[in-house]
Order: C-alpha cells, then structure tokens, then sequence
C-alpha cells in the first residue's frame, strides 16, 4: 500500500454486510458482521475456514447472491451497505450491476474447468467479450486478446486462442480466466480460491502472476483463500473471518507474527511450517470443539468464546466489536492486549521417538504398473499404435515397523497409482511386492486374510468413502467382523471404543454420513483403519481436503495411533508441508519414477534432485518473510508411453546438463551423509549440493 | 422389543417426512389422494360387493328387465348386457387388475434390479452379454411379447404377473445398471473390496441401498405401465378372464354396445385412465421431492 493510495477514499468499503438465508430447512446466517476495505493497487485476503462465509462475501459483493434476491424478496437479507466508489451495491438494480460487472467489477472462480465454455475456442470466447463490453471489431479485438493472453504469461500466446479448453492443464485454464476477467481493465477483481484446484508448482507460479499483477497493474484485489501460505505470499493486508464475522485485520506481516486474536493465533499455529524451514518441527494445535454453524442465531457474545482459552465472563456476556488494535490494526476481542501467541500453551516440539528398527514391514521392488495396450492402426495389420501409458514405471521402497514412508509428488505423478497396487485395488504390472516378508498377489481378492487384515487404507474424499446410505458404525462393525474373532456385543463395545479413540461421540455411530463434518467422517475412516490392527495404513491424500485447524487434529491422532501401537504409516500428499511433519522417510516420485528417497531431514536439505529442489521452491510458506525461491516448473507432469529413452525428469528439468539427460535415464546416487538417501541424476551429488547453496539462481 | 419399536418409530417418522415432502409438490398433492382411494378400493374390493346395494356379479331376473338400463337414481352408471351393475363393477374391478399389475411390476423390477446391480458391477464380458440380452428384448414390441408368452402358457392371473415381470426387466436393469456404474467407482465399494467382502455382500448391502431411490421413482412408473399392460391384455381377450369385473375385460365386451350404451365402457375407462395418471403424477411428485431434498 503506497501512501497516496492511503489518503484516498477506499475502492470498496464492506460496511457491517449480512446475509441470511431464509430456506424451508431453516435460516441460514451465513455472514453475520462483515466489514472491510479495500484500496486501488491493494491485495486484500480474505482467509477463513470452511463454511466461515468468506465465498459468499465475495458472491454479494459481486452480487450474485442467488437471483432469488431480487426475484423473491424475503428468501435472502441482505443488511448493511457495499459502497463501491461510493455507490452502494446492494441498492442497485440487476441492471446497473451488470453495467459494473465485467466492466468495473470481475471475478476468477475457484474451478476454471466449469467456468470456461467447453465446446468454444478459448480466443474465440475472449473476444466474444472484447466485442461485447468493449465494441472493439473482429481485428482488434483478435490483437488484444493475444495481448491479454500474453499479459497471464501463457505460452504461445498468439496460438493458443485456437485450443479448446480441455486442451489446457488447470493452471492455464485459470490464467484465462484471470485473462477474461482483465478483459475490462476492472477496479477490482474478485479471486475466490484461485489456486485451491491447482497443484503446488501451478499454484506457486500463478501467485507469481497475482503478484505480477499487483505491480504493473493499479487493479484492487480480493483474494479468498483458506490457504494461508498462498495468503502470506501475495496479500498486503489480510482480513480473517470466523462464523461470518470478520475477527481479524491487520497487514500481513503484523498479522502472521503478531496475531491480536486468539482464533487467528490458532489457525497459525496449526498449520504445518514450510518444508524449506529450518527449525525444530513443533507440534501442530488443533483449535478444540466445533465452528459456530450458520443455524444458530447470533449470541450477544463473542461467538468464538466457547472455543477460546482466554474467555471471560465478559466474552459470554457482551458481543465485541471490531475494536481498534493500533497500528492500522482491528480485532474482535476485548483482550487483543493481552494476546500472546502461548494463549494456546507453549508450543511443545513434536516428540520424534522414531524407532529405529530395521524390522521390514512392507517392500516393493520395481513396482511397474501401465494402462491401456498396444493395438494395430488397422485391427489386425499396420504398424502399431497407442503405446501403453506409464503410470508407475519403476518404484522401489521400503516400509520399517513404526515408521512413516511419505510419498510426494505432482498430480499425474504416479502416487495414487502406486498406493492402489499396494493395497491390491489395482493390480501390478510387474515387480514384487512383500508384507512382513510374504509375497502378495496383485489383486487383493488373491490375497490371504491375514495380509488384508494387515494393510488398511484410508481414502482421500471422506464423503465417499463411507456408504451414504448406512449409518456410519457400518464400516467400523464390518471390519471388526471381518478381521477379528469377537462376538456381536464385543464388536459394538469396540466400536465404541474406537470412536472414543478417534475423539468422536459414540452417539454419532448411528447417524448417516451426510449428517457430519468432514473433519469427522476423516476420523471415522480412521477409526474403521484401525479397528484390525493393521501393521500398515495406506492414508492417500487423507487430509487435503480438509482446514487447516481439522488437519491439525487428524494429523496428531495419526501420530498418537503410531506412537500408541508402532504401525506403520504409508503417507501419500502433495503437501510437502504435511508431508515432512508426519515422515520419518520421503520417496519424491514424478511420472512414476522414484527422483529422490531416504530419511526426511536429507531429502529436504540440499543436496536434492532438482525435481525436490523446485517442489519445495514451489511450496508456500505460512510466513511472509520466508526467503522466496524463484525455482519454477512449467507445464504439467508428461504423459509417458512405454517407448521412453533418457531421464523422466528431463523434460522439465530446470538444471539439465546436456544430451546425456535426454539419451540414459540417471544413475542412482548415494547421498552425502547417509546411505539410505538415494538421488537418480546425472549429476554427481557434489555439484548438485554445490548448485544448491550458491544462492545466485534462488533468490531474486 | 424397545428396538423393534425404535425402528418402527424411526421408519414411521421417515414415512411421515417424506409424504410431506411429497405433498409440497404441485403433482403430489394432486396423485396421493387419488392414489390412496384407489389402494382403499383394491385392497376392500373382494368385501365391496357384500356391503354394495347391487353385487357386481349379481345377474337379476329377469334379466331383460335390468338390460341396458341407462344411468338412474337406483343404477348411477347404469347397467351392462347382463344387467349387472356398473356403479359397483367398477368399485370392485380395481382388486384383480391392481393386484396382478403390482406383482407383475414388483417381479420386474426385482428381476431387473439383480440383473442391473450384477451385471453393472461384474463388467466385462458378462455385463456385455447380459445387456446385449436386455436389448433384444427391449426391441420386441412388449404387448407382442406378452401375447407370445400367454398364447403358449395359458391366461391365468399368475401368468399375466410372470409375463409382465418378465418384459418390465429390462428397462428397470439398464436404469439400475446405469446407476450402479457410477457407484462402484466410489471409495465405499473400494473400501469394502479392501475388507474383502463377498461380492454378494458389496452388491446387495452397500451398491442396493444406495440404488434403492432411483428404484423407488422407477417402481411407480413401471406400476402404471403394468397397470395399463393388464388392462390392455384383458381388452384383447388374454388377460382376466370373466365373470371378474376386470376393468379391461368390461371395456373389451362392452365395447359392442358403445353406441347403443356408451355407459357400460366410460366408468372402466375413466377408472383406468385416472389410476395410470395418478400414478405418473405421484413419480414426478417423488422425483421433484427427491430433487427438493437434496437441496
């Protein structure tokens, strides 16, 4: 924020909004007490957790709030005023809204697969706007979008106007978006979680471009994320929400050192530390209890209290207002001076008593697994086409009783495949693959109960995964009666039990899946993985989709059930984050090839295989001083087929050498300090740890 | 037995719950009353007659006198060639044809829901047989089939419900097909797999009960069409045989009199038409519910 921009009337001033929906389920206050405002050339976050009304802040602001304000009165309230250069928007008429929006007001969605036309060339719909908003005529319109395209940094800018939108990876498909919604020279333009649909090199580079933007462009944004590394790295200033109340504001950096709320406090604290950070790894906080639901009417207290450690009589008595911190700074609690940041405890350090047992619990060796078939190009003659596809080429690891194996990597990577063959749901190509020593067939229906009862594995979409339709105590019964010797009464005893294990009130067994949280369908699934006493658990992206202060709790029962029962942990996230805070031992894998294995602690320190290296570059820090690494990856993960010479990685390599990387896949390197660290590049260990330090390529 | 009466309370309150859903649709509150009168005189149908001034099958004498009397006070719909009353005919008709319709539509639709369930689960090859089967049954005209079917079996009510199973299987199988190809993808099945459960059990225990909705719109349809089916075998003379007061066998021999006593056939028509509308209504009503509900 420049001076100047200070001393002017705000673009948008929110002004106590609330929007409450009127619905025959009941009434829905889903923003109660917002507030906020934003300058030209500003980039305002706006972070919260789910169902915390941050989306549909920015919907009213854009207002599109369901036609049915309009249309049936009475169904939406909207209170309190939107003043945009000074005319309030939720006075205005359809009409005069569609004048500002595109025009003065635009918006980047969160999935840009369903926002751009399908069946339209990507230019073709870019101009359809120019032409609209702007009467520019088919030349000039044809040169501007070149222009924009160019602007968003897609490559080929003048041919890629031609592609349909599947033809597109997620990334640039949002840079078009962001490209349309430029189209206009907006004021302000609304980002609702642009990045969440992206993978960690995709959503670093477009925060690039959000930041890019900033600079060359005197654009206000609002940017709605709950991603606070994503936050820390492009906002000016940050605004927090909880419950549909705006509790926290205050410049970014203010804000991650010195929160003056204790929700904001907690939501810090229970966000894994940056992959690249150095220090002691602390245990994560989760924030006790539940988020205030938008079904409960507002209380006349600070709707936080029942959460907070620092409550008072007066917090459930009195409802706080957006109190003046000093220094720029607002926050909705009556205690903001007494807020230190041990209001949550001390942060103790996370009690890393790995086992260092050399006890094998599960092995793959050259894992293998393609899809599709060669065909003949004219069914039985011709030369032969459609090469199989390479998923999982060549993955080898270890898996030692006690210990967390992390595998990360890219979407398209070959992690999820390599989980599935694991736990038999697809079977392997090739390559062997051994529990406790035994061999295991590569279909799980092949193989004995006693290795199924030894893996279990929990599912990354935690609505899915648990029968809709069955009353949630199902799965945990039906496991217990599959792999346990006890009786009817003993099972549900044990059901219970392993709710309470969970911390999940065995009163909700009997409910329907629809009927919880996901937070609490992810620790169900945890529960039912547990309950036979597997040596292993196979967890696939388990907690991605869940809030940071949620993850927190699950990722500590993870590690509370190792410490209490030394299982073992087969980890799979494209969070490096959370990856490191839970590994005992990484495997980097990238278009099915193993790039980098060992103990956690040398894979994310230098040296690294360059493929590491630009994930970690990638990876956003929930801080934002962290030094930024400028180590960019373009493009998406190949698809490779099975005629395939050279090193997988070489494509795009930011650090290849030569012709070599293209002609001999890489030899595996032993890392400097340990044996068990395994770098597969064609460039000695050395060089690359020498590469690594010199700062000149990483800082800008 | 405080559980058995937990779960008829449970299941009283999620019948309750969803007939008032039903009756916040327009269609609902239309079918469901029409519905329910008509369940009312299937299920009273054989006591009707006892209780009726004039039995259906009563033939007075002499019968010339009571022939062909057009609608009166003493006769609301009149009287047929027999001089039996239509009023109560058509009262009591409802029994045979309802009940042969449902357990025509109740065995289709548990044929096709074992056929759509395993073959959209078993895939492969097998799925590729068994629909290409449903196909060519699907593409013979269904009263042809039926006909063919009774010709050589015989018209008896059994028969008639056999038969009508029969050609309803295939059109609910592809719909339960369909949806379980959506469904066994989901982690659920998966995780079941993982527990190595039969494939009995992941078919019939986790992929029905999530089918079960789809069933229950498609049931009401099927329920019409059968409905119409019975009506239109007993027309053509293959379906219930008489003295029953089948409403397609009265419209089938009061046909020759249309014009001399239209009577004898509009009260079975009216009949037959109003129950098949009502029960189309009552699917819309339950789909646009089921849709509401979602929200």
């Amino acid at each position: 924020m420049t001076e100047m921009s200070q001393s002017e009337a705000p673009l948008l001033q929110v002004d106590h909004l609330a929007v409450t929906f009127h619905t025959p389920r009941g009434t829905f206050r889903l923003v109660r007490d917002v507030s906020l405002e934003i300058h030209r050339g500003e980039v305002l976050a706006l972070v919260g957790e789910t169902g915390s009304g941050k989306t549909i802040t920015a919907f009213t602001i854009m207002g599109y709030l369901p036609g049915l304000i309009r249309s049936l009165p009475g169904t939406t309230e909207i209170d309190g005023s939107i003043l945009f250069d000074g005319k309030d928007l939720v006075q205005m008429t359809s009409s005069e809204l569609n004048d500002l929006r595109g025009n003065r007001i635009a918006m980047v969605y969160q999935n840009p697969a369903t926002s751009l036309t399908p069946t339209m060339r990507i230019g073709k719909q870019m101009e359809e706007i120019l032409t609209k908003h702007l009467q520019l005529d088919t030349q000039q319109a044809q040169q501007r979008t070149t222009e924009l395209f160019e602007s968003v940094r897609l490559p080929d800018p003048e041919n890629v106007g031609r592609r349909y939108p599947h033809e597109l990876s997620g990334g640039m498909q949002q840079r078009v978006m962001i490209a349309m919604a430029l189209a206009c020279e907006p004021d302000l333009l609304v980002m609702d979680e642009p990045t969440t649909s992206l993978d960690v090199t995709m959503e670093a580079t477009m925060l690039d471009l959000v930041l890019d933007l900033k600079e060359r462009t005197n654009t206000a944004i609002l940017f709605v994320s709950h991603n606070l590394g994503a936050v820390a790295r492009v906002a000016d200033r940050v605004a927090v929400m909880y419950a549909g109340q705006t509790i926290e504001e205050a410049p970014v950096r203010e804000l991650f050192k010195d929160p003056k709320h204790p929700y904001t406090a907690g939501l810090l604290q229970s966000a894994p530390q940056a992959p690249s950070h150095t220090g002691a790894v602390t245990k994560l906080r989760s924030i006790p209890g539940g988020i205030y639901t938008p079904q409960e009417t507002t209380a006349e207290a600070c709707l936080f209290a029942p959460r907070c450690p620092m409550a008072q009589d007066a917090c459930r008595t009195g409802a706080p207002t957006m109190l003046d911190a000093g220094d720029g700074r607002l926050s909705r609690c009556f205690f903001w001076n007494d807020m230190r940041p041990e209001v949550w405890g001390d942060l103790e350090p996370l009690e890393e008593e790995t086992p260092d047992s050399s006890e094998e619990v599960l092995s793959a060796k050259g894992l293998q697994r393609f899809y599709g078939k060669w065909k003949r190009k004219y069914l039985l003659f011709g030369p032969q086409v459609n090469p199989p596809v390479r998923a999982v080429t060549d993955v080898n690891f270890r898996v030692q009783s006690g210990r967390t194996l992390g595998i990360v990597g890219e979407s398209g990577s070959g992690k999820t495949t390599a989980a599935r063959t694991v736990v038999g749901l697809i079977p392997r190509d090739e390559g062997e693959l051994r529990l406790r020593g035994e061999e295991l067939a590569p279909k799980i229906e092949g193989r004995t109960d006693e290795q199924s009862v030894g893996m279990r594995m929990v599912f990354q979409n935690p609505t899915s995964s648990l029968n809709p339709r069955l009353p949630i105590r199902h799965t945990i019964l039906r496991t217990l009666r599959k792999f346990t010797t006890l009786n009817r009464k003993e099972r549900h005893d044990r059901a219970e039990e392993l709710s309470r294990a969970v911390r999940l009130d065995p009163a909700y067994l009997d409910r329907r899946p629809d009927e919880l949280s996901g937070g609490e369908l992810q620790r169900v699934s945890l529960a039912a993985s547990f309950a036979g006493n597997a040596d292993l658990i196979v967890a696939d992206e388990a907690v991605s989709s869940l809030d940071v202060s949620v993850q927190a709790d699950v990722l500590n029962l993870l590690a509370q059930h190792q410490r209490d029962t030394s299982t073992s942990f087969l980890f799979i996230s494209h969070d490096l984050g959370v990856v490191r805070y839970v590994s005992d031992d990484i495997l980097v894998i990238y278009a099915g090839n193993v790039a980098e294995s060992g103990p956690t602690e040398k894979v994310l320190n230098a040296p690294s295989h360059p493929y590491t290296e630009a994930l970690l570059s990638a990876a956003p820090a929930p801080d934002p001083d962290a030094p930024q690494t400028r180590i960019r990856l373009p493009g998406t993960v190949p698809t490779m087929h099975e005629r395939f010479e050279g090193c997988f990685f070489a494509a795009r390599c930011p650090r290849k050498i030569g012709p070599i990387c293209d002609e001999t896949s890489p030899p595996a390197r032993p890392g400097p300090d340990s044996p068990e660290h395994v770098i597969h590049c064609h460039i000695p260990v050395d060089e690359l740890t020498t590469m690594q330090q010199t700062p000149s390529l990483e800082t800008r | 037995m405080t559980i058995v009466g937990s779960i008829f309370s449970a299941t009283g309150q999620k019948v309750r719950d969803a007939l008032s859903f039903i009756l916040l649709t327009n269609s609902g509150r239309v079918a469901l009353p029409l519905v329910l009168v008509f369940a009312v005189l299937t299920l009273t149908g054989p006591w009707l007659g006892d209780w009726l001034p004039h039995a259906p099958t009563y033939m007075p004498s002499p019968m010339a006198d009571y022939q062909f009397l057009p609608p009166s006070s003493q006769f609301w719909l009149g009287t047929d060639q027999f001089g039996r009353d239509v009023f109560s005919r058509v009262l009591t008709g409802a029994t045979s044809l309802v009940i042969t319709a449902s357990a025509g539509a109740g065995l289709g639709i548990a044929l096709g829901t074992v056929v759509g369930i395993g073959s959209g689960y078993k895939g492969g090859w097998i799925d590729e047989v068994v629909m290409r089967i449903m196909d060519m049954l699907m593409s013979f005209p269904t009263l042809l089939l039926a006909l063919l079917v009774l010709f050589t079996l015989g018209p008896s009510r059994i028969n008639i419900a056999l038969t009508i199973g029969f050609v309803s299987m295939p059109t609910i199988g592809r719909v339960v097909r369909s949806t379980t190809l959506s469904l066994k993808t989901l982690e659920f099945v998966e995780s079941a797999r993982l527990r190595r459960e039969s494939t009995f059990h992941i078919m019939f225990r986790e992929i029905l009960p999530n089918v079960m909705p789809v069933i229950g719109v498609e049931a009401s349809v099927r329920l019409s069409y059968a409905i119409l089916s019975v009506a239109s075998l007993g027309y053509l003379g293959l379906g219930i045989q008489p003295p029953s007061p089948d409403w397609g066998l009265a419209i089938s021999t009061g046909r020759q009199f249309l014009v001399s006593a239209p009577w004898i056939v509009v009260g079975p028509m009216v009949a037959v038409s109003l129950l098949v509308i009502a029960l189309n209504l009552l699917a819309d009503g339950i789909r646009e519910s089921a849709r509401r509900a979602r929200e």
